[in-house]
């Protein structure tokens, strides 16, 4: 198995309203973008040759991905104009595809080792793992170590045995896929045509955010793998625990505290007096004024935070200008998207762009959308849409 | 104006060369070729076609050590007999060569009296008969002698068969070695060699360089000279077009980290000059800004940038016209702006500045190159290679540069100057935000593609950035635009609009505003159809112009960073809805290492 399909062009509707502007492939998680996860998982795992499918914002995967170099593939890009489910996508790529080739989503966070039995287990195989409640995904029934069939999100579920999406093929597929759009279906065709799919389990790594809150809970499961690292100037005075990494040309000021794990990117200005709590992610050229208190979020590149702020279970989106004394305190959200909401307490969900003035308080799970302006000291609570005016 | 590789190893030659020829296209594509030394032979194939339709057209050539060329016509025209290699009368020597010999008709002359044929119109052909005539069995000595009688520019790589060496010299172009294990390489730039080596080796002016498989020797006026090995860090992905059509598009997409990069360099830096512009007590008088081109329209975004902040007087003056009669009083300082720190005009106009008594400071793209080592001072863009003729991230680079430069020297309030920092820093951000309204701008270029003529104005700071979008259209789109000052259009272009004739106006929130509504309406009134750039919020401007491009708000100082960018978009869709070769625009080249 030499080659991959990488199939990033869906949007993640549900994760708005982060994936307004990008793929949810694209979304950072400790530092860098979910894609680049399984392109690393891939890499360290020998296949080197990837096809990435994009469509949905696709100038944010080529402006990140390149052609591969810096992560040691080679990539080759196919567009899917419309997304109109996976298999659809797949066929994409019909053109470039080896004999025998890998298919992964592209937003599904993994690990090196999610894919070690699965790599040499050659075509036709479907990788599963066993989750907790299976009802989000698609159960897939097994008897032996074959594939019995695939149910979409059940009502019931027969089995906690779900399809992460990863799968080895061999050109064969194509002439399943014909109209059906997602591969499940054309997987269920197979099967009904006698074809003998083997199921792959993994207890490795496979993390999916479904919701703008899960990328708080993938976050910490991710920082708990980092390897500590300090690049930049860390001032007298700075107090260092754990786990903690530092991109190159930041700076951290005196009487701040980090408590790992944490990833802050390059180019950040980060001080006096911060306090950076587990398990926190922090991209580039990112300035957090004095006495602020950032704990178990993600902020996003180029952001602005005041000082004297509290930030706990937060997401804030790139791009965001925060001025003093901002809270975003956690509790039980009061937000709910199709009916469901976290199963543990949240602070703020902010999309890009906002501009917020001094003394802003954000309710428990409220969203506020992309390029919202937030007048002095008003309290947010709901979803505000993009581009809201909050005098 | 050309890209010069050479090759030495045990490789099959001809794939490496035009493999590293196809990187170098950039730098001129209007002909090319390559030369094959095997055994006792000496094999020359070129023509006046690009890299790519060269290779379909390539015959079996065997050898491991080559020459290769890609050409940009500065004596003769692009055609088969003037593209290079040139070789001697018996076709034993060949040559590559990039600049101009100015005394190239003395020696055609000689050269011809002395019973040699010279088959092309190019100044480079003297340069093998020269080396065939001093030949007495040493190859190297011969080559020596040769250049000593030449006049101008002559970086070049020479080859003979037989010989297990190439000889590279350098003067006034770049050239730089790659070091790889048993094999070198030669290159007039990195990106060409990136595929096969990191380790290079920049040579200096009057350098002549013996390159065989096993290693370099390289000396300078007869001396041995040691010159390190540098690291290249960068990859080649910078190379290529990662998903997208053109690179243009690809490096209007990577602002924002360069924006960042740059920035990031600058801050974990000292304060980037304060040698240079002196203290509160004792400022400077003058500051003269040169540059070329694009660059230049970063000049003049400069004075209004360092006049604006410092309160120091600024002159901007093209290098091209400062060559011949421009004049600073000793003790000014002088700002240098060149993308690839090669262009000749800018180096010649740095010199003359310096002779008459002024510091330097070189704003430049390139690490190494001659305005880096010529100037009393540099700040490097952290831009990368920039492929497409169409100059766009270096811009933007270079308008940080200088941002950076202005700021810490600032005559306003400490409240101020935290809020500049602070808006400093939110344009990466900021220029996303245009990037990610791309759709849109795209929608508004047919307004363009459909027409032969376009004015762009604007005033006060966006009066450059009304310059440089007008060259970005014309340079890729081939529409003729004129960029101007909206207070100069009633001096003469007015007689020139009508219902054909858009006018792309940059409109901004400062003590333009007013004056720049009133061109509007007067532009409108003559029938032309106007397209204007207003920041976020403004709800004016729509009721007067045909249709709007929104772009970020952002301190009105900073607005040529956002407007450049969308200007740039809008250059783009209007050239691809045009079909044009966006990539490589006709008749241009991107470093000018010729007058």
């Amino acid at each position: 198995m030499k080659q991959a399909i990488i199939l990033a062009a869906g949007e993640g509707q549900r994760l708005r309203p982060f994936t307004v502007n990008r793929p949810k492939a694209m979304l950072d998680i400790a530092g860098k973008p979910i894609l680049r996860f399984v392109v690393e998982a891939l890499a360290e795992s020998g296949i080197r040759e990837i096809c990435l499918v994009v469509g949905y914002q696709k100038e944010h995967v080529y402006d990140y991905m390149g052609s591969g170099e810096a992560f040691g593939v080679n990539i080759e890009y196919v567009t899917q104009a419309t997304q109109l489910g996976t298999a659809h996508a797949l066929l994409q790529a019909r053109d470039v595809a080896a004999d025998e080739f890998l298919v992964l989503p592209g937003d599904n966070l993994i690990a090196a080792a999610t894919l070690a039995d699965f790599v040499t287990a050659g075509p036709d195989a479907v990788l599963v793992k066993r989750v907790a409640d299976p009802r989000r995904y698609g159960v897939v029934g097994v008897s032996g170590d074959e594939v019995s069939e695939i149910v979409e999100k059940p009502e019931e579920a027969g089995g906690n045995l779900v399809n992460t999406g990863i799968y080895a093929f061999n050109k064969d597929i194509f002439t399943f896929i014909g109209d059906v759009l997602d591969i499940p279906d054309a997987l269920n065709a197979m099967i009904g045509g006698g074809r003998v799919i083997k199921a792959i389990e993994t207890e490795a790594t496979w993390l999916d955010a479904v919701y703008p809150w899960d990328i708080i809970s993938l976050n910490s499961a991710v920082l708990g793998t980092i390897a500590a690292r300090q690049g930049g100037t860390i001032e007298s005075g700075v107090t260092i625990k754990g786990q903690v990494a530092i991109g190159e040309g930041t700076v951290i000021r005196p009487g701040t505290c980090i408590y790992g794990p944490a990833v802050i990117g390059a180019g950040c200005d980060i001080g006096p007096s911060v306090c950076i709590l587990p398990a926190t992610s922090i991209g580039d050229n990112v300035c957090i004024a004095s006495f602020t208190e950032v704990r178990n979020s993600v902020i996003g590149g180029d952001v602005t935070i005041g000082p004297g702020g509290i930030i706990a279970d937060s997401v804030i989106a790139r791009g965001g200008r925060i001025e003093g004394r901002f809270t975003a305190a956690s509790g039980r959200s009061e937000v709910l998207i199709n009916g469901e909401g976290p199963s543990g307490n949240v602070g703020a969900i902010i999309g890009e762009d906002v501009s917020i003035q001094s003394g802003v308080s954000v309710r428990p799970g409220a969203i506020i959308g992309n390029g919202c302006q937030i007048q002095m000291s008003r309290v947010i609570s709901g979803r505000l849409p993009d581009r809201s005016l909050v005098y | 104006m050309c890209g010069i590789v050479g090759y030495i190893g045990a490789r099959k030659a001809p794939p490496v060369l035009l493999n590293c020829l196809g990187k170098l296209e950039y730098r001129g594509y209007d002909s090319c070729g390559i030369a094959v030394a095997a055994g006792d032979g000496l094999t020359v194939f070129k023509d006046a076609v690009r890299v790519h339709a060269l290779v379909r057209a390539l015959p079996e050539i065997s050898g491991s050590t080559g020459i290769g060329h890609t050409r940009w016509a500065t004596h003769g025209e692009p055609s088969k007999v003037n593209a290079h290699p040139h070789a001697d009368c018996k076709g034993r020597i060949a040559i590559v060569h990039n600049g101009t010999i100015t005394n190239f008709h003395q020696l055609r002359e000689r050269l011809t009296r002395t019973g040699h044929t010279l088959l092309s119109q190019t100044d480079t052909e003297v340069l093998p008969h020269l080396i065939e005539e001093y030949y007495q069995g040493d190859f190297v000595k011969a080559v020596a002698r040769a250049l000593a009688d030449i006049e101008g520019a002559y970086t070049m790589i020479a080859i003979m068969a037989g010989e297990d060496n190439l000889v590279a010299a350098r003067k006034d172009s770049p050239l730089i070695i790659g070091v790889g294990d048993r094999e070198n390489f030669i290159a007039s730039d990195v990106p060409a060699l990136l595929d096969y080596t990191g380790r290079v080796i920049y040579l200096e002016d009057d350098d002549l360089a013996v390159v065989s498989a096993g290693g370099v020797a390289i000396t300078n006026q007869g001396e041995p000279v040691a010159r390190e090995e540098n690291k290249i860090t960068w990859s080649v992905t910078d190379a290529r077009k990662g998903g997208y059509e053109h690179f243009m598009l690809k490096e209007i997409h990577e602002q924002p980290r360069v924006i960042r990069d740059t920035l990031t360099g600058y801050i974990a830096a000292e304060e980037p000059a304060a040698e240079l512009i002196g203290t509160a007590d004792d400022r400077l008088e003058e500051i003269v800004i040169l540059a070329s081109g694009t660059s230049y329209h970063a000049a003049l975004t400069g004075k209004y940038i360092i006049e604006g902040l410092d309160k120091i007087r600024v002159r901007t003056e093209l290098a091209s016209e400062f060559i011949y009669s421009g004049y600073a009083a000793a003790g000014s300082l002088g700002i240098v702006i060149t993308q690839s720190g090669e262009t000749l005009d800018a180096l010649k106009a740095a010199r003359r500045l310096r002779e008459q008594g002024s510091r330097i400071i070189a704003i430049t793209n390139v690490v190494g190159s001659t305005m880096s080592r010529l100037a009393d001072k540099v700040i490097y863009t952290q831009a990368g290679p920039e492929i497409s003729v169409a100059a766009t991230k270096t811009f933007i680079a270079q308008l940080i540069a200088l941002y950076w430069l202005a700021i810490p020297y600032a005559r306003v309030d400490a409240g101020r100057l935290d809020d500049l920092v602070m808006e400093l820093r939110s344009l990466p951000g900021k220029v996303q935000q245009v990037l990610d309204n791309e759709a849109a701008i795209a929608a508004e270029a047919p307004r363009l593609a459909g027409c032969e003529n376009a004015f762009y104005v604007g005033r006060g700071i966006n009066y450059p950035v009304a310059l440089e979008g007008a060259l970005k259209l014309k340079e890729i789109s081939y529409i003729h635009a004129e960029g101007y000052s909206s207070g100069e259009m009633k001096h003469g272009p007015y007689a020139l609009l009508g219902e054909d004739k858009p006018v792309v106006a940059v409109v901004a929130p400062d003590s333009t505003y007013q004056a720049v509504i009133t061109s509007i309406k007067e532009i409108k009134a003559r029938k032309s159809p106007v397209l204007a750039l207003v920041p976020e919020g403004d709800e004016t401007i729509a009721d007067l112009a045909d249709a709007v491009i929104t772009v970020p708000a952002t301190d009105p100082l900073f607005s040529p960073v956002v407007n450049t960018v969308a200007l740039q978009l809008l250059a783009y869709y209007v050239a691809k809805e045009r079909g044009c070769p966006v990539d490589f625009p006709r008749h241009l080249a991107k470093t000018l290492t010729v007058e």
